[in-house]
């Protein structure tokens, strides 16, 4: 027998944890950036390829700055 | 960062994890009071000129050192934010008000409190109290109580249906929180920035599976739309912020056939970029100019 709720749980998803990010941290910029020196929080559509989901509460990919 | 630094607002970035290293401390008690300052990536500030704290799900304390440990953690933690939170500067979110804030049994009451319409819970571990709740409420959903999730293997916890047929005996090996479920027509995520309250509705699919009750697990091809906030809602989220000492807020509701919007969490530090690019909200421009307002606290 195990706890009630862990009979609901299910494996955690690592493919964004483990994938290599398309930014770095600029420590001078205080800022992520991505290859080409642009500022990674203005890209779009890698704000919604990357860190737009809805939290799973886990995952360790947050892009809110 | 990026709209701060577009407003000419100075700006220090730190990860109190690299305190002692990367990010340097220092303060004087002195005639004059508390003189210091706070260093990190080539920029200082003086903790009296310090506006605003913003604090994003910050490292433990002394963690990156080379010689880290417990003791370390507590000494480099209780230097940081004990001289931080000396300084006159506003906190989105104050650490002590944002430590009570997690605990989500307390969420549910202050939501009652605060008028806010919640879903008959039970947290227990007695398997007979849930038994009861289960023949009382018949369709109930189970999620953590924490919020947490098991690291060790990593799992995930979604709030779950529970199965007509479920044995309850497991609910004496660790506490449950058991919830009637709510059957939604939409996922509601209000963000409430200083005064300022942001609402996005996201519609249930007329063909999702009842057990589509978790939001962030359900398939769904629908976007997150801003909706106006009801003003019986407004007024219980903004107790609920006042009584709760936060600044920012993400709060989560489940909105009936009716148009009832169900409280089932407030997360201090819930992520909103999801909702801005859904939603066009500026919610980030609202928390930038939150922290951004010169003036004391309150």
């Amino acid at each position: 027998m195990r706890m009630f709720a862990l009979d609901y749980a299910r494996p955690a998803e690592e493919s964004e944890v483990t994938a290599t990010p398309a930014y770095r941290y600029d420590p001078l910029l205080q800022l992520n950036v991505l290859d080409d020196g642009r500022i990674a929080a203005r890209d779009r559509a890698l704000l919604r390829e990357l860190g737009s989901t809805t939290s799973t509460a886990g995952s360790k990919t947050h892009f809110d700055d | 960062m990026d709209r701060l630094d577009a407003r000419g607002v100075p700006v220090v970035r730190l990860d109190p994890a690299d305190l002692p290293g990367a990010v340097g401390l220092s303060g004087e008690y002195g005639q004059g009071g508390l003189r210091g300052t706070l260093s990190a990536g080539g920029r200082r500030v003086g903790l009296g000129a310090l506006r605003s704290v913003w604090v994003r799900r910050p490292g433990v304390a002394g963690s990156g050192a080379p010689e880290a440990s417990a003791w370390l953690t507590q000494e480099a933690s209780q230097a940081l934010y004990g001289m931080l939170r000396g300084s006159a500067a506003r906190w989105m979110n104050p650490p002590e008000a944002a430590y009570l804030a997690r605990h989500k049994p307390w969420q549910l009451r202050l939501a009652q409190e605060c008028g806010l319409p919640v879903p008959a819970t039970l947290i227990t571990t007695v398997p007979d109290a849930a038994r009861d709740f289960a023949r009382r409420h018949r369709d109930l959903v189970v999620k953590p109580v924490s919020g947490s999730h098991p690291q060790d293997p990593p799992l995930v916890v979604p709030t779950s249906r529970v199965a007509p047929d479920a044995d309850f005996d497991a609910v004496a090996l660790g506490p449950t929180l058991l919830q009637r479920r709510v059957v939604k027509s939409a996922d509601v995520r209000l963000t409430a920035v200083g005064d300022r309250l942001l609402a996005a509705r996201k519609e249930v699919s007329p063909d999702a599976a009842p057990e589509d009750v978790d939001v962030r697990f359900a398939p769904s091809a629908q976007a997150w739309r801003a909706v106006g906030v009801p003003r019986s809602v407004a007024a219980g989220v903004r107790g609920y912020l006042d009584a709760a000492r936060l600044a920012y807020g993400a709060f989560d509701f489940a909105e009936d056939a009716e148009g009832t919007w169900w409280f089932l969490e407030c997360n201090q530090s819930g992520q909103f970029a999801f909702v801005e690019l859904d939603t066009g909200q500026p919610i980030t421009e609202a928390v930038a100019s939150w922290l951004a307002r010169p003036g004391p606290e309150r």
